[in-house]
């Protein structure tokens, strides 16, 4: 039982530099109030509370002590280093394996810990544990290296934590077949902190396409927390696809940041479908580094309760010929809130650049409330950029017409969501995800 | 479209109202402490209870830290090196025009106030003058009397009108407002007083001029305008500064209250001495303006024409409190050189079936900043509220900043609320189009220019917008090539 940022012993304290960033982390961390411009309308009161919980890490005693770990029974070899994947048909290991509507590689994580279950990846492509990327040296260029703490609190509280996660690395030309899906299940009924932090490093011209999906199994009103970073690191022309469906339990909070940092002619695309969680929040910071980088961040919230879900934004165009889009479009009911905050920065010399953004909500309720800070801030001048901002509820019109044939009032309601939702469901590409998304609006 | 000759003379004289009037005042030392409020006080001969609001705001504003949210950069303000109090010397209050000091009547007349012209164009517009710290002449006030419109300074409505006042004063913008807003209502030496009666159209346009002389002052005004049921008036602003190395600070409030299916119309033409071309000197600009639509069918609009002062902190905002109420807001903001501008709007819908309308142009030229900062809040009880914005801002040259900061909130389902914003720059189709056809590149940015704006410029009234359009131009000068 404890705050939110106990001092517990952490593998790798005794390296120098991940100290480092973690003492840097326990230094910028403190709980964000109404005051923080960035945090305006998300109010953290469910995380204030002092009976928190750390979940003990294996990485300490795995490294340093000897591995007691069972031998598989397929591949012969320990469970950890276990390339059976999904294929794993041991009886020591619980199965994980869930089923989804399109082939994917998956990875798993139960409360917070990652299971030691790789996907048996082709060529090019590598999946470790973060402390082993610490270990071998690789995450060291990385790791929250460019992430500024101080406007981030949360980051830093998961850079101070900074233990548990994956390095992931393609490398160059390498175009992974299949979508790699990242799976987190939550089944616990204390207050657990999850601080999880992901790195993608994807080789020039490689190109890979990633799947999160938060869900819970369980009382709905389990409260835990889980605090995510994604970094994404992309070289010349790389590509990411990232989609995230993010389904915890109803009284759970959910802060994430993803960052990406893209070079000469890289694009990141993303889709984030929110509807869990009593407080949400799903961030993007992108750096277009240099020329024709690009993304295109598209998401969509649906919310009842009383939660708050935050939908945030922030586009820094560092270099001339970059674009970006953006399309967020929410619908809130009950005495939910919905909040979107959008930024598009251009850097002085960043000419030729194009930035969009597009923020769309409904209120089903009269309690329900939207609060929307698009913002835009340019220092070039050859530059198009233009942002918008909409909020109302279902016409009117469209009910009546569909009543009038028949359609009873909450299929038809139902039908002008969906509808509404689906012109950001359709950015994404891939018609199976696109298909998995839309049947959980 | 002026010569290129005619723009060339305009370019030269820059900022042709920096002179300074050599005028014996009368003006406190620096330093603000509760005895400068009373010695403002007393020599306003105010009554006690007035004292006591100004010592408890300046009791409050010592609590108060100064706001630093707005993309604002300047030198800390030294609120204690500041003069809180100037007036130009007069032995006796004046009865008429004849008897106000002629060097100041001069001044205004070479700011384009001719006072006494006034009595020959008959009933165009009613001007109060505030010069430095006091209001020094209001025109027409016999012809209003008529109406039983009321149009005096605010000191003189303290003594005449005290129930008026003391209902109204404070009532929109209250001291723990903001900062300024506080060391405003602690040190406010003068401004104007409208109270226009019930079914009552204004005769005629009414206009205050400010006037920043007096070295290290800080000018503090107050302007309160009551428009009481079924009343209708037009309402101009305008202000100018001497050219000084030193910057000035002018911390004004205007407060409008609105009653049932009353009508104002609130222009402003802010023309502060901007600074020189390393950003030296100029009038630091921070105003709380506010109205009230506190009953049915009422309507509040805001024009603003923004081309001067170093910084510009202002967001005129609407209180639309009654049902069916409507408040709009049209801006065209120009800063060029050094010069800062954070302003915007606040459209708070509180009754029912209100609507907001925000039309906002931004031009930022040289190494100027410039913000969009606005507000549309809409209440949980605020019914089919609608709001519509749109901010627009172009951008000449590589070296200037354009940013749009709107906030939304939205609590009401029924409510449709809509934003938009873009930003670009004059288009080399459109100049050579115009260069094609003879036209000067400085002319054709002007033209362009004042295209852009024409949204917002047919909102004011003739005079003022023929002045604007001029301003636009002086203040475009050297953002071309």
């Amino acid at each position: 039982m404890s705050d939110l940022l106990p001092i517990i012993p952490l593998f790798g304290d005794d390296i120098p530099w991940l100290a480092g960033r973690r003492a840097q982390g326990r230094e910028s961390f403190c709980l964000p109030t109404a005051k923080t411009e960035a945090w305006k309308y998300t109010k953290l009161h469910t995380l204030q509370r002092d009976d928190f919980v750390y979940a003990p890490s294996k990485f300490l005693q795995e490294f340093e002590g000897e591995c007691e770990e069972e031998h598989c029974s397929c591949c012969g070899e320990h469970h950890s280093d276990c390339t059976c994947g999904d294929h794993c048909q041991c009886s020591h290991k619980p199965n994980l394996y869930i089923d989804l509507p399109f082939d994917a590689y998956q990875i798993h994580f139960n409360n917070g810990k990652f299971m030691p279950l790789y996907p048996a990846l082709s060529l090019g492509v590598e999946v470790m544990t973060l402390m082993q990327a610490v270990v071998e040296g690789q995450a060291k260029n990385y790791i929250g290296k460019y992430i500024d703490l101080q406007k981030h609190p949360f980051a830093a509280l998961n850079s101070a934590m900074l233990e548990e996660g994956l390095f992931i690395n393609i490398d160059n030309n390498i175009k992974l077949s299949k979508p790699l899906v990242f799976i987190y299940h939550s089944n616990i009924s204390q207050p657990l902190v999850s601080n999880i932090c992901n790195v993608f490093v994807a080789g020039k011209n490689s190109s890979l396409e990633i799947v999160e999906y938060y869900y819970h199994s369980g009382n709905e009103k389990d409260f835990y927390f889980n605090n995510i970073v994604n970094e994404f690191y992309l070289a010349q022309q790389a590509e990411i696809k990232h989609y995230k469906f993010q389904n915890e339990s109803f009284k759970s909070a959910h802060i994430a940041l993803n960052y990406v940092r893209a070079r000469e002619g890289a694009f990141y695309k993303s889709f984030c479908l929110q509807k869990g969680a009593d407080l949400a929040r799903n961030e993007t910071k992108i750096e277009l580094m240099q020329e024709n980088a690009g993304a295109q961040v598209d998401s969509a919230y649906i919310m009842n309760g009383w939660a708050t879900i935050d939908t945030t934004t922030d586009i820094d165009h560092l270099s001339p010929k970059t674009t970006s889009n953006q399309l967020i479009k929410g619908v809130v009911g009950d005495e939910a809130r919905g909040v979107f905050q959008g930024k598009i920065s251009i850097a002085k010399d960043a000419q030729e650049t194009e930035g969009y953004q597009m923020h769309k909500a409904l209120l089903l309720s009269d309690t329900a409330e939207i609060d929307a800070k698009p913002e835009l801030e340019i220092f070039a001048d050859n530059v198009k950029c233009s942002h918008g901002s909409a909020s109302g509820e279902l016409d009117q019109d469209q009910l009546f017409y569909m009543r009038s044939r028949g359609i009873g009032e909450n299929e038809a309601k139902q039908i002008l969501i969906d509808a509404y939702l689906l012109e950001v469901i359709n950015h994404i590409d891939n018609e199976q995800i696109k298909e998995w998304m839309r049947s959980h609006v | 479209m002026s010569k290129t000759s005619d723009i060339k003379q305009i370019i030269d004289d820059t900022y042709k109202y920096g002179f300074v009037t050599d005028i014996k005042s009368d003006t406190v030392p620096q330093g603000l402490n509760a005895d400068i409020i009373r010695f403002i006080s007393a020599k306003k001969n105010e009554p006690d209870w007035l004292l006591e609001r100004r010592l408890k705001a300046f009791e409050f504003w010592q609590t108060m830290t100064e706001p630093n949210w707005a993309k604002l950069n300047y030198e800390k303000i030294d609120y204690q090196k500041l003069s809180y109090y100037s007036a130009p010397q007069q032995k006796k209050a004046p009865k008429s025009l004849n008897e106000v000091d002629p060097k100041l009547l001069s001044t205004y007349n070479k700011l384009g106030i001719p006072l006494k012209e006034q009595e020959v164009l008959a009933g165009v517009v009613a001007v109060d003058a505030v010069f430095d710290s006091v209001s020094v002449a209001t025109t027409y006030r016999a012809k209003l009397a008529e109406k039983g419109v009321i149009f005096c300074s605010i000191s003189e409505a303290i003594r005449e009108h005290p129930d008026l006042v003391k209902q109204y004063l404070g009532s929109v913008v209250p001291y723990t407002d903001n900062f300024f807003a506080c060391l405003n209502s602690a040190v406010f030496t003068d401004g104007s007083f409208v109270y226009i009666p019930k079914g009552i159209r204004c005769p005629m346009e009414l206009s205050t001029y400010f006037r920043i002389n007096a070295k290290n002052t800080g000018q503090f005004e107050r302007t309160l305008i009551i428009v009481d049921d079924d009343s209708y008036v037009s309402y101009l602003e305008g202000c100018t500064a001497p050219q000084r190395d030193e910057n000035q600070l002018h911390a004004a409030i205007v407060e409008i209250v609105v009653m049932n299916n009353a009508e104002v119309k609130y222009s402003t033409v802010q023309n502060w001495y901007p600074g020189d071309k390393e950003g030296k000197g100029g009038v630091y600009n921070f105003v709380t303006k506010r109205a009230a639509c506190r009953g049915k069918n009422s309507k509040i609009s805001w024009t603003q024409v923004e081309t001067g002062s170093a910084v510009t902190w202002k967001y005129p905002s609407c209180v639309l409190q009654g049902d069916n109420s409507v408040g709009e807001f049209y801006s065209v903001a120009l800063t060029n050189n050094y010069q800062q501008a954070d302003t915007g709007t606040k459209m708070i819908h509180i009754g029912k079936n209100t609507t907001s309308r925000i039309i906002s142009k931004g031009i930022s030229a040289g190494f100027s900043n410039q913000t969009y900062r606005g507000l549309v809040k809409v209440a949980p009880n605020a019914d089919n509220a609608r709001n519509y914005s749109q901010c627009d801002s172009l951008l000449i040259g590589s070296t200037c900043g354009s940013h749009t900061v709107p906030y939304i909130e939205n609590r009401n389902k029924n409510a449709r609320l809509e934003h938009e914003a873009t930003t670009s720059k004059i288009s080399d189709e459109q100049l050579f189009y115009c260069r094609s056809r003879g036209i000067s590149e400085e002319d054709a940015v002007s033209l362009i220019v004042n295209g852009f704006c024409k949204e917002v410029m047919q909102h004011l009234p003739m005079e003022f917008a023929i002045e604007a359009a001029k301003l636009i131009n002086i203040s475009l000068e050297g953002s071309v090539g």
